[in-house]
């Protein structure tokens, strides 16, 4: 392993151009990768919080009373996705509209005509349109209950935008990807023409085509590694210069950093067997 | 031990050979005789197995060409030792490397490699100069460094493909003395050249070869 490895790290070092190049192409692509993952990630955390702030109203019949109030809430209890469910009876409603008009429901009428109702919210799993519609469903199905108010149209378009960003990321990223492993096999084609001789005197003494490919394969990963790295040293750098200046506005998972690496690793890898299976035969 | 039943083979230039029948026992030595371009290297790359009969078969060293798998290859070539008349050696690399890196690309063990790669150069009389750069040879020691490179490996047979083309008289002579002492030891080897004057006067066997088919 040794001897593939120096031999490697020779081969490298006399495609000094070529090799540094492909590391700057490769440190670019993960960098665009990793903006995209960085948005994924953030844009996951704002729609989160305003997942986490949606609530689902459930209002009662005048004509209910409170034994049926409570058959409502055992029946609400019985749905999967509910959590927090909260009472808010006519005089806390009442309360509620003072807060937010300022101004007391019974100096406009003389009565109060706000409905009790039961505010809830959805359990994590349970936040996209088509379950949110089955819960609603449900709701609608208790007796009592006079009208279901959820901000569905939002849940809708938030779901409608991620996954346009999900398919543009992964658009980009694959195109990126390619030209990566492109270069990475580009590369290690100019490495294996300049080694042509000693690749030739190889085959004619017998060493194995594996022999022979091994140093080409640490070539391409420790291009990819090199790659990955500098990428990984630019967005910490960058991320902290950020959070001095805008404390808490991005977060990184470290698992993004391994992701990084662990693409560096595969692009250095595959470009190395795509160049080997055109140019290393027997 | 090499046999070849009735090969056939031909480039797209028309260049190759054609119903060739031979074969080689152990320990013998033969010339095969033939201007440029009649099939001499043609036949060589057949028995190491770098091209592939179009028709006809060979075996060598109990490989059937019919049978044959390209992950074999490595493994024929082991057994057999080629020289050509442009020596390539790795120029980067000091006689002794040229001879330890066949070893080391054939995983022979670590502390075999030394000991094996000196008693080659003993044999072809270079000992002294291991430690010389190719360029710094003269172009007969430079061949005689690529005949213990073909031998370190122990083969059956060595395939010299011109290999005095590039040698005054005096450095050829010597050439052909080491194959011949190294034939006597039980070495089987085909060489291939062009000169007629290179074999007048041996008793050794000689197939002649024309337009890719040998004549007797």
């Amino acid at each position: 392993m040794l001897y593939h490895i120096s031999q490697g790290i020779k081969g490298l070092l006399k495609a000094k151009f070529s090799t540094v190049f492909a590391i700057i192409i490769i440190t670019l692509s993960l960098l665009v990768i990793a903006l995209f993952l960085l948005f994924i990630v953030n844009t996951q955390r704002l729609v989160e919080s305003i997942h986490e702030r949606m609530e689902l109203e459930v209002f009662i019949d005048n004509s209910v009373d409170s034994l049926a109030v409570n058959n409502i809430r055992m029946e609400i209890d019985r749905i999967a996705g509910l959590k927090e469910v909260r009472y808010i009876s006519k005089e806390e409603a009442a309360e509620y509209f003072v807060s937010q008009f300022d101004e007391n429901i019974f100096d406009i009428l003389d009565h109060n005509p706000l409905p009790a109702s039961f505010r809830m919210k959805l359990e994590k799993d349970f936040r996209t349109s088509d379950k949110s519609n089955l819960i609603i469903n449900q709701l609608k199905q208790i007796n009592g209950i006079d009208d279901v108010i959820f901000r569905q149209d939002l849940l809708i378009i938030l779901e409608k935008y991620m996954r346009i960003a999900f398919v543009f990321v992964l658009i980009v990223g694959g195109i990126l990807a390619f030209g990566s492993i492109y270069l990475v096999s580009n590369t290690i084609k100019l490495i294996i023409f300049s080694r042509s001789e000693i690749i030739n005197i190889m085959k004619l003494v017998g060493a194995t085509k594996n022999f022979i490919r091994k140093p080409f394969i640490v070539e391409g990963i420790i291009q990819g590694l090199l790659g990955a790295a500098l990428a990984i040293l630019i967005l910490i750098v960058a991320l902290k210069i950020i959070s001095i200046e805008i404390p808490n506005l991005l977060v990184m998972h470290t698992e993004i950093y391994w992701n990084i690496l662990a693409l560096g690793i595969i692009f250095g890898f595959l470009g190395s067997i795509f160049a080997m299976n055109k140019f290393i035969k027997y | 031990m090499i046999n070849l039943y009735n090969v056939s083979f031909s480039y797209p230039t028309g260049e190759g050979v054609k119903g060739v029948n031979l074969q080689i026992t152990p320990g013998e030595f033969v010339y095969l005789i033939g201007p440029s371009g009649a099939g001499k290297s043609t036949l060589l790359k057949l028995i190491y197995m770098d091209v592939f009969p179009q028709s006809g078969h060979i075996v060598v060293n109990g490989y059937n060409s019919l049978k044959f798998k390209k992950r074999y290859i490595p493994y024929l070539r082991r057994k057999i030792g080629i020289i050509f008349q442009d020596f390539k050696l790795l120029n980067d690399r000091s006689v002794f490397e040229n001879i330890t890196f066949v070893l080391q690309v054939t995983g022979t063990k670590r502390g075999d490699i030394k000991k094996r790669a000196l008693k080659v150069l003993a044999e072809v009389g270079l000992s002294h100069k291991r430690n010389k750069m190719p360029q710094q040879l003269s172009g007969g020691e430079q061949q005689r460094v690529a005949i213990a490179r073909a031998l370190v490996n122990e083969p059956i047979i060595l395939l010299a493909d011109e290999p005095t083309g590039n040698l005054d008289p005096v450095a050829a002579n010597d050439i052909l003395n080491i194959l011949d002492k190294i034939n006597v030891k039980g070495t089987a080897i085909l060489m291939a050249t062009h000169s007629d004057k290179l074999v007048q006067g041996t008793r050794k066997r000689i197939v002649n070869i024309m337009n890719g088919k040998l004549i007797s």
